[in-house]
């Protein structure tokens, strides 16, 4: 290699690199640069390939590239519908993201036989019938072939699945997914939405690759970039400039859970302890795997802003054992989600230990549901749960119905001594201290209180709430250091500040004045949120009622205070699934550790700005999230901005988060995403993230009908769906503007049009003048604050069907208990025969069919026969028979499958049941049409008839 | 002096006010852009200008009314009804939870209200000068 200049096609320039001894071949004309000789590598850099013609004939571009896309093969099969169950089970429900590739071994090096071999399994035999309940009855599943719909199974118009089978064969062999870089150009797959039912197992699939150009990262590690789980993009690829991004219509957004739970089989965050942070002088963002060494290693160039800083000199040094380090071992240098010890500079006071205040309503009408003896059997066997690390943890505890009772414990006392302050309106603490005890100094008072406070408000005959006054006082109590309030309430605040007003009107619901009920009622809530953010005071709301209880209001504390709310509407803890659910869902609450006095921040590339926020936070300045306390899976919306042209070849987006943890220990973590930058619309489409783009939606809904009104919200997903539709017809297809009979879409969006007809018939959002304020008001909480993971079934719930499921749904794989494959919500699939699930996250309903067997019966419920059984809410008998070990397994696996809190209810539905039940259970079924609600295929033909008008530009 | 004179020259004082306050409504809406000031003392701050602005207002274009000055009256006749409105459905505070978003609609409107009160000034201005020139003839 004498003289590479020699050998370059025109356009290249080599340069000799001191710092690595070896050629960098630059192209003159986009100032990228590469290691590798232009000529001996094939891979043309993006910039290149944008040039190459935009695959408007998706078909001719299709026989050449059908080869280059990548899933894992797991995904494929879920995706693709072989019913290998334990692959699809682990690939649709697997613990997350970044371990799916790891599957079917043995398969990899013979591609075309496996290939061969899956495509017989696709094609071949449904397995044995499970059965039992009906002869005859031939599984529905895999071969839905008796609907006129055609099948889903291989239904794109033009990708044979084994082909892309094949690819993956080819793809796992010897790609290194670190390099991300697949050195292939994004090809587009355009699929007609009219013939293409939509396939719920499309939701399960990774979001669109990323991929970055060679040596964009400069760590090996798999772990480089972020993991969808913790910070997703609605698009895999950012557009160059802003007009490329409205041109396309696609929202930009970020959708982050930067407090992601770790479950079994997750890797926990790696921490930094020698805290040494490498940040940018300029814009400071932390150093990552996207940022270059220079100048021999002393320099580090920031990703973000290209400024030069200098590198850490403790950087290649071990402080700990006093040798030195190779800084490529480090975690911030390998790895996109990191975490640091803080040191001093990143504290203004010494990190505050965990405060817990319960409030907790003694009224009459709190003590009669059993609240109050749920809730505190729920914190006394919590009490070894609460995060206590270092024994700082303190805890108080007010009761409040007209008045506040305050409970004293000396240190080290059993007893405790009720304190009464009468007086709401000016309120105060009735002693200075030992309200707040320390949980484990007062530990034997604590629990002697608790299981006595039930008692004492036995024969409570008082009615009405002074929550305000209560709030005020347990601010008073910890607002010197912080913490939370936890406010289970069972009634409408009634007295003193804060004091509200029933004012639903149920000649209102359904009009255009609804959205007012939506918005609080009173200042009170907003104004106190603030002091609580000041004070790093964070609130969570459990709220009870057999009636009205202005939900939207009182979730304004949680809202700006970064809390949760939850909602039990007519709670009686009589019924033992509701003193399940509550306890549950509290005492995991209680356990869970909480990110402290945290701040959030997110920066990025140059020319990205972050332009609007969404979800649970206070916005302390123009891009600073203050949260007093962040729970765990809370899930936030960014948007963000185009304002210049981004020059490099790809952009780092980075959220930072400040924050103490529970165990007082300051701490900063770091998210870092990046993206190639694309100036060809057809990559901003071909990597668009539907999941992400609807979660972002849901949150703009939301914001839309408050600030506006319901309809405007439903209206607002219909035009932008309309609007990405119709700008991908018109750049994307060759039919261009003119009328078509189809509605092409990217495979990678095919499942857009659904979820958005999801959220609309959402009970947040559908029109309807028969939901009540609260209902709507806590949906929209959830709309708001829910992960993708949680959302996603929210707003388009999972079905199933059990009474044909193959035989190895229900029992226990390699990865968990195996789910059945899922359906599309569509009541289509019903059954007179069957037994249904259909769930979304929050509620399961197990549907029974009219002409259900009696041995069905018997086998999960242990009744005789169908007339027998009730519906409603119920708990499954476990029963000594595989079926109804099956169904229970599934069940609970349901209820634990995803991240959050939630413990779902289980009704049971007769398909001749009761109507409000048998109702709300098929309005899940979102792809039916339902009173003025439009069925999926009217809807999108709606939304292709507004296209071919053109009424979208 | 007459007492149109007076009323115009009453009216230029006021609209000046007017002018420096929305002045001051700008700078400080883009010193919360620039993270100078936080929004809770920047809500804390500007509603306290609220009320008096709008009253300040009210009270000029109702001096009009009853001096039968109807052009004068007229034209700040929609800036009243928009203030009464807002005032009206209490939306007329800031909400330090909800400016960021509402931040740009903020600032459009200071800017609106800016070139009001200028142009009235202006005229105030030469309806003043006009009643002097009209005295002394
Ligand atoms: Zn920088």
């Amino acid at each position: 290699m004498a003289a590479p200049n020699a050998q370059l096609p025109p356009g290249w320039v080599a340069q000799w690199d001191a710092t690595h001894q070896r050629h960098l071949f630059i192209e003159t004309a986009s100032g990228r640069s590469q290691w590798e000789h232009p000529l001996q590598t094939n891979s043309p850099p993006l910039d290149l390939l944008s040039q190459s013609p935009p695959p408007d004939n998706a078909s001719a571009h299709h026989a050449t590239h059908t080869k280059r896309r990548q899933y894992a093969a797991g995904q494929t099969q879920a995706y693709y519908g072989t019913t290998e169950a334990a692959g699809f089970a682990d690939a649709a429900y697997g613990a997350g993201a970044g371990a799916a590739p790891a599957q079917q071994p043995g398969q990899l090096f013979t591609p075309g036989l496996a290939a061969e071999s899956q495509f017989a399994s696709q094609q071949g035999q449904p397995p044995a019938a499970q059965g039992g309940y009906f002869q005859g009855a031939e599984p529905d599943y895999p071969a839905p072939a008796a609907y006129a719909q055609p099948p889903y199974v291989g239904q794109q118009p033009q990708a044979a699945p084994q082909i892309g089978q094949l690819a993956d064969q080819f793809g796992q062999m010897g790609i290194n997914p670190a390099a991300g870089y697949s050195q292939k150009p994004f090809a587009l797959y355009t699929t007609n939405l009219l013939t293409a039912a939509p396939d719920p197992r499309e939701l399960s699939r990774p979001p669109p690759e990323i991929r970055l150009p060679p040596n964009a990262c400069i760590s090996n590690s798999p772990f480089a970039n972020c993991d969808p789980s913790y910070q997703r993009s609605t698009l895999n690829a950012i557009p160059a400039n802003n007009s490329i991004l409205s041109k396309s219509k696609l929202p930009f957004a970020l959708v982050i859970t930067p407090y992601r739970s770790i479950q079994e089989g997750d890797d926990a965050v790696p921490l930094v302890t020698d805290t040494v942070i490498a940040r940018c002088r300029r814009c400071r963002s932390y150093i990552n795997p996207y940022c270059q060494f220079i100048d021999g290693g002393n320099r580090w160039k920031c990703v973000l802003c290209n400024y030069s800083n200098e590198t850490p000199q403790l950087f290649d040094w071990d402080q700990t054992r006093n040798v030195a380090a190779d800084r490529w071992a480090r975690a911030e240098l390998n790895h996109a989600v990191v975490e640091y010890v803080a040191p001093t500079e990143y504290m203004v006071r010494p990190p505050q230990p965990p405060y817990y205040t319960f409030l907790i309503d003694v009224s009459q009408a709190a003590v009669q549901s059993g609240m109050v003896a749920t809730a505190t059997r729920t914190i006394l066997e919590s009490l070894d749960r609460i995060p206590n690390a270092d024994d700082r943890t303190k805890v108080a505890i007010i009761g409040f119905d007209t008045a506040l009772y305050f409970f004293s414990i000396a240190p080290g006392a059993a007893e405790s001594t009720m304190l009464v302050v009468s007086d709401v309106d000016d309120v105060f603490l009735p002693k200075p201290t030992d309200l707040l005890v320390n949980l484990t100094e007062a530990r034997a008072g604590l629990e002697n209180l608790l299981s006595r406070l039930g008692e004492m408000f036995q024969n409570t005959h008082t009615v009405g709430s002074a929550l305000g006054p209560a709030l005020q006082a347990a601010f008073k109590m910890i607002s010197a250091i912080g913490g939370k309030i936890i406010v289970l309430s069972s009634s409408l605040p009634s007295i003193g500040t804060g004091a509200l007003k029933v004012r639903e009107d149920p000649k209102v619901l359904g009009t255009s004045k609804e959205s007012a009920l939506l918005q609080p009622a009173s200042n009170f809530y907003k104004t106190f949120a603030i002091d609580c953010s000041r004070s790093q005071v964070s609130v969570d709301m459990f709220l009870f009622s057999s009636g009205y209880t202005d939900v939207a209001t009182l979730s304004c504390l949680p809202h700006y205070t970064s809390g949760s709310t939850f909602f039990y509407p007519a709670f009686n803890a009589s019924r033992s699934e509701d003193a399940i659910k509550f306890a549950h869902e509290f005492s995991e609450i209680l356990a869970s550790p909480i990110m402290l006095e945290a701040v959030i921040r997110v920066r990025a590339t140059k020319g990205l700005r972050m332009s609007g926020f969404h979800g649970n936070f206070f916005v302390r300045s123009t891009d600073l999230l203050a949260m007093p306390a962040v729970p765990l899976d809370q899930s936030y919306a960014i948007e963000i901005a185009i304002d210049d042209p981004i020059n490099s070849s790809f952009a780092v987006l980075q959220t930072a988060v400040l924050h103490s943890t529970s165990s007082g220990e300051r701490r900063i973590r770091v998210l870092t995403l990046a993206l190639p930058v694309t100036s060809n619309i057809s990559e901003v489409f071909a990597s668009a993230d539907q999941i992400a783009i609807a979660t972002f939606l849901a949150n703009k809904a939301v914001e839309r009908s408050l600030s506006s009104k319901l309809e405007d919200a439903r209206d607002a997903i219909t035009n932008k769906l309309t609007e990405i539709l119709g700008t991908y017809k018109s750049t994307m297809t060759a039919a261009g503007a003119g009328a078509s009979a189809q509605l092409a879409v990217c495979e990678n969006l095919k499942m857009l049009p659904v979820l958005c007809l999801g959220l609309l018939k959402h009970i947040g959002i559908r029109q309807s003048s028969q939901i009540p304020s609260d209902l709507r008001a806590y949906a929209q909480t959830l709309l708001t604050t829910l992960p993708s993971q949680m959302l996603i079934p929210y707003i388009y719930p999972a079905f199933y069907s059990l009474h044909n499921m193959p035989p190895e749904a229900g029992t226990i794989g390699e990865r968990g208990i195996i789910m059945p494959p899922s359906l599309p919500p569509t009541s289509e699939r019903l059954e007179r025969h069957g037994l249904f699930v259909i769930e979304d996250g929050q509620t399961i309903f197990l549907w029974v069919g009219r002409d259900a067997v009696p041995q069905l019966v018997m086998d999960v419920f242990n009744l005789p026969s169908y007339e027998q059984l009730r519906g409603g809410k119920m708990t499954l008998p476990l029963l000594d028979n595989p079926f109804s070990q099956r169904v229970n397994a599934i069940i609970s696996k349901i209820r634990e499958m995803r991240r959050g809190p939630y413990w779902p209810h289980l009704y049971v539905v007769k398909e001749d049941g009761e109507p409000p039940l048998r109702l709300w259970a098929l309005s899940n079924l979102i792809q039916d049409r339902a009173d003025q609600l439009p069925s999926y295929q009217q809807y999108i033909n709606t939304v292709k008839e507004k296209i071919n008008i053109g009424g979208y530009t | 002096m007459g007492p149109e004179g007076w009323l115009f020259l009453f009216s230029v004082l006021l609209a000046a006010g007017l002018l420096f306050t929305m002045v001051f409504f700008i700078i400080m809406f883009s010193d919360l852009e620039c993270d100078y000031i936080n929004p809770i003392d920047l809500c804390n701050k500007l509603n306290q200008f609220v009320l008096p602005e709008n009253g300040a207002h009210a009270f000029l274009t109702l001096l009009f009314l009853f001096s039968g000055q109807w052009t004068a009256f007229l034209i700040n006749a929609p800036l009243l009804a928009y203030n009464a409105n807002k005032i009206r459905s209490k939306n007329h505070m800031y909400d330090a939870t909800e400016i960021f978003r509402t931040l740009g609609a903020h600032k459009k409107e200071g800017f609106i209200k800016l070139g009001f009160y200028l142009i009235t000034f202006f005229y105030y201005l030469y309806r003043m000068i006009v009643a002097l020139i009209a005295e002394s003839d």
